[in-house]
């Protein structure tokens, strides 16, 4: 029971947080997401996801180091944690399971 | 050079909001991000930010202002809480204390607006504490009297003599030669059309009343004859999108009336005495021969400036070297008497410009006026009406008391202090207050456009004003903590022990204060009933007294004078219709906004003997005594075939004022045209509004008038009117028929009259209303306490009546005492009221019984709502739940 289900920006942001692996902060993810989905992402509504994410244990962080481009002030590094992944996982599970289901005539028809 | 940085103020904004131990990577993120915009778009990098920082203030990032809890926030929210919750547990006591409260501070804020619109007048000028307008005031122990017109030739002297006045600058505000009402176009165009308000002046005034101009300059817009300033509404009504200087404008088609235009000025703004399109000047004019230097004839307003620093007091006493140098010795030479009157009573005074408006009321001038007794009489009401609502909240909160005792005794057991408690039910009141407020603001707001249009305003809630949300709320405490403060120290003064052992006498024991603030509600509304009564009987009085003529059936065709002469023609083909029964031309009809005029009427031979009879002298044609009604009482009419000898008639007035027996026959002249042989006497009829007196007046033959009187068959009126429009167009194709209708013209004159009242009814209706919603809250409670009583004196057999009588009789009673108060009072300032009016209903003692007996019957149906559903309960209910 309760197996929590997650929003459609809150994957999006998961999953860029363990593409980035190691470098998961603010704006590298903004940038990854922008890259790679080609949508625009303002950093307010980013951190709010970030929040809530780490709210539900799935994201832990810590502060890293001081770096001169942002004007001396630290980044904060974000990281999957076990339940993250495992929420990750249950989620593609479930895609796949529906995608599966699908009978391949409904989608290979024009 | 200067590396770009991200903006300040976005910086400071986020910081201001935004959770500490959020800050730093947040700002880290964004300065990250404002450099790798910069390299890609340097010029979208700021905005960028910004709407990164925008977008920051989102709940999860806000910093908790709650954090810090201190004890005073905790209780206040909780004493919010708390009133809240007794707010919504009794929902029509809420109702009836908010309602009351609403209403009261909407008409208060509705005649705050109106006061302030009448303040406002003539404010607008800079230089206003040093412009003056002259009046003449003579003070006759019989009859003092003010009016504002002066001779031509005192500009001169009082530019020369008096070292203390900067400017003079002369108005004729009427009907005067081109003045007043005009038929118009300008040169080149065919259509003539009609219109209102030309003023004749001196090109100083335009410099002393600070007029603002569109084109041209304040100097040179009347400095040469014959040219005109004309408003921007005009100015782009004939001249669209052009400048108009230089144009020509011709008036009434009259060869000698050609104008040009020497300037456009900005419109008058609506609180401005003066209000006109068009300024004739005064440059070069001289009506007839010798006019200008001469010390006859007032026809003139005279406006002035003052060097800064002069003393206007010292200056009025100079001042009466005008009346001994000049004006005496001119009368005195002429042999006339009025010297002796002018040498003793006579002053001039000087009236501040920002007085014209609403400290004008005994002066004759030409401009409608506020009366500053209104403003205060209606300031009155809006303290009257707050204060009746605010009655109704303390009695209502004293008489709830019961209910809140537990509440209050238990608090102290717990350990409350008494000021906390005070504190508490402050809180309670004040939150009544805000949010009484606000409905009445809104309330306002959907009022004001059906107020504008009975007060004639055009108001607005200035919302937009610095001051008037601090003032709103600032106001809402202040009301708040007033009508708070009794209930508050009322309620907690209870022993706790005695409360909570439960014999509390329930809210009885304020008792004789709740009826002495009832008695005083009431003394206010039955004061207000009496008013409205006698104001509507007063009102009705004038408008349907009989005038000595028929106002009903005349329609007026204006601008006749243009038709020159063709005019008899037209006459005639109007008569040859089959529903018009006579038709007259006249300069001046017996209703407002046609000529008027004065002149000393002497008996032939005894000018230098006597005094003169001052009297009106109206140029008519021989059918207009027909045509309007009147009686003749001596003598004959004008006979059509015997016009020459100068045949006039006079009224009843002024044959009593000639003081000869027999006037038929007798020679008069006004010393201007040969003698006028008064031929008959007709009846006295109401020219003026019945305020004034009925004056002097005669009627003397003359061509060329303005005015066609049409008497005509009221059975078809759109058929006349449609036929007569016909008859216009063929004889004056390029102007546009002008026509009103006698009776809708009479009924003006009292527009101002009637307007006043109508808001005097609305408000005092209100009054009455608010009153009543606190007599019904409070009877509801008694009953409410009462029930038990009751059931029981059902239950013994006590019929309906008999409840009622017991639960209403203590409140008719106070009804009763508030009559006895509020009827001499009344009496006393009403008697005041109606001795403003020359023709008035006499003030009974049956009117005021008759707003007693209103008043006690809105008070008996407001309390016999609650009392009857007392006595029509079933017992059981009251009684079942011991």
């Amino acid at each position: 029971m309760g197996k929590y289900h997650l929003g459609e920006f809150e994957e999006i942001v998961l999953l860029t947080v363990a593409i980035l692996q190691e470098d998961a902060y603010g704006i590298a993810i903004i940038d990854e997401i922008e890259k790679r989905l080609k949508r625009k992402v303002s950093i307010g509504s980013l951190q709010t996801v970030l929040r809530r994410l780490e709210g539900k244990d799935m994201l832990s962080s810590q502060l890293g180091e001081a770096t001169k481009v942002r004007g001396g002030k630290r980044k904060r590094f974000f990281k999957l944690t076990s339940t993250g992944k495992k929420v990750l996982e249950d989620t593609k599970e479930q895609r796949l399971g529906l995608w599966d289901a699908i009978p391949s005539f409904v989608i290979n028809d024009p | 050079m200067n590396d770009p940085r991200p903006p300040k103020l976005a910086e400071k904004l986020l910081l201001r909001f935004i959770k500490e131990d959020l800050a730093e990577e947040v700002l880290g993120d964004l300065d990250e991000k404002y450099y790798s915009v910069l390299e890609k778009h340097p010029k979208k990098a700021n905005r960028n930010y910004w709407y990164q920082v925008l977008n920051y203030i989102r709940p999860f990032a806000l910093k908790k202002t709650k954090s810090k809890y201190s004890k005073l926030t905790i209780m206040f929210n909780n004493n919010f809480k708390v009133a809240w919750r007794s707010m919504k547990r009794q929902k029509m006591y809420s109702a009836i204390k908010i309602g009351g409260f609403s209403i009261g501070i909407m008409v208060c804020l509705l005649i705050l607006l109106y006061i302030n619109d009448d303040l406002s007048y003539d404010q607008q000028y800079q230089e206003k504490h040093r412009v003056y307008r002259l009046v003449n005031h003579m003070n006759d122990p019989t009859d003092t009297e003010r009016w504002t017109s002066f001779s031509p030739a005192i500009k001169k002297v009082l530019e020369s003599d008096y070292p203390e006045i900067e400017t003079v600058g002369r108005l004729i505000p009427f009907d005067w030669f081109n003045g007043g009402n005009n038929q118009m176009r300008p040169e080149g165009q065919d259509i003539i059309t009609y219109e209102e308000g030309f003023m004749y002046a001196d090109p100083e005034l335009l410099d002393i009343l600070e007029v603002q101009m569109v084109y041209g300059s304040t100097e040179n817009a009347l400095s040469n004859p014959k040219s005109i300033l004309i408003s921007e509404d005009k100015a782009s009504k004939y001249f669209p999108g052009e400048n108009p200087i230089g144009k020509t404008i011709i008036l009434n088609e009259d060869t000698a009336a050609h104008y040009t235009i020497g300037g456009v000025m900005k419109n008058f703004p609506k609180n401005s005495h003066l209000q006109t399109d068009f300024l004739l000047t005064l440059v070069g004019e001289e009506f007839w021969p010798g006019e200008q230097s001469s010390w006859c004839c007032s026809n003139y307003n005279t406006y002035l400036r003052l060097y800064d620093g002069s003393n206007p007091t010292q200056l009025e006493s100079k001042l009466l070297s005008i009346r001994d140098n000049h004006l005496v010795p001119h009368f005195r030479q002429r042999g006339n008497l009025w010297a002796d009157e002018l040498e003793k009573f006579y002053s001039i005074e000087l009236q501040g410009v920002t007085d014209i408006h609403l400290r004008s009321t005994d002066i004759h001038s030409e401009f409608s006026k506020g009366d500053i007794t209104m403003v205060w009489l209606f300031g009155i009401i809006a303290i009257i009406v707050l204060a009746l609502a605010s009655i109704n909240f303390i009695n209502l909160s004293t008489a709830k008391s019961a209910n809140r005792a537990k509440e209050v005794g238990l608090r102290k057991v717990i350990g409350s202090g008494k000021s906390t408690l005070v504190f508490q039910f402050l809180t309670e009141s004040i939150l009544y207050s805000l949010v009484s407020f606000i409905l009445a603001i809104i309330l306002a707001v959907i009022l004001l456009p059906y107020f504008n249009i009975i007060a004639e305003k055009s108001l607005s809630i200035p919302f937009l004003e610095w001051w008037f949300i601090p003032l709103i709320i600032a106001s809402a405490v202040i009301i708040g903590v007033i009508s708070g403060v009794y209930p508050a120290f009322y309620l907690t003064a209870f022993k706790p022990l005695s409360v909570l052992r439960g014999d509390t006498s329930r809210g009885s024991k304020s008792a004789g204060l709740r009826s002495v603030l009832v008695v005083f509600q009431f003394t206010a509304s039955i004061l207000l009933i009496i008013g409205a009564v006698v104001v509507n009987e007063q009102m009705n009085y004038i408008t349907r007294k009989k005038v000595g003529f028929d106002k009903d059936q005349i329609l007026i065709i204006h601008g006749t004078n243009t038709l020159g002469q063709k005019a008899e023609s037209f006459k005639n083909e109007i008569k040859q219709l089959s529903s018009v029964e006579e038709v007259s031309y006249s300069n001046s009809l017996p209703v407002e906004g046609t000529m008027r005029n004065n002149n000393q009427f002497w008996i032939e031979g005894t000018s230098t003997t006597k005094e003169g009879v001052g009297a009106q002298i109206w140029g008519v044609d021989e059918d207009y005594v027909k045509t309007m009604g009147f009686k003749v009482v001596m003598g004959k009419d004008f006979d059509p075939t015997l016009t020459t000898g100068n045949p006039i008639l006079i009224n009843q007035t002024m044959a009593k004022e000639l003081g000869v027996e027999d006037p038929i026959g007798v020679l008069v002249t006004n010393k201007f045209e040969p003698p006028y042989r008064i031929v008959g006497v007709i009846e006295d009829f109401h020219y003026e509004t019945m305020r004034d007196e009925i004056l002097s007046l005669c009627l003397r033959l003359q061509g060329g008038n303005s005015l066609a009187a049409v008497r005509f068959n009221p059975q078809n009126v759109d058929e006349t009117l449609s036929k007569a429009t016909e008859i216009w167009e063929q004889f004056a194709p390029n102007q546009a028929i002008r026509y009103s209708f006698m009776d809708e013209k009479f009924n003006a004159m009292y527009k101002d009259v009637q307007r006043t009242s109508r808001i005097f009814n609305i408000f005092s209706i209100l009054a009455v209303f608010v009153a009543c919603t606190g007599l019904f809250g409070l009877s509801g409670f008694m009953a409410e306490q009462r029930r038990k009583e009751i059931s029981i004196r059902k239950v013994l057999g006590a019929s309906v009546h008999s409840i009622f009588r017991l639960l209403s009789s203590n409140f008719i009673r106070l009804v009763l005492i508030s009559f006895v108060i509020a009827a001499p009072i009344g009496y006393h300032y009403l008697e005041k009221w109606l001795e403003d009016f020359e023709y008035r209903i006499p003030l009974s003692w049956g009117f005021i019984a008759m707003a007693g007996g209103i008043g006690l019957l809105v008070a008996l149906i407001t309390v016999s709502f609650e009392s009857l559903k007392a006595g029509f309960q079933n017992p059981v209910q009251g009684l079942r739940s011991e």
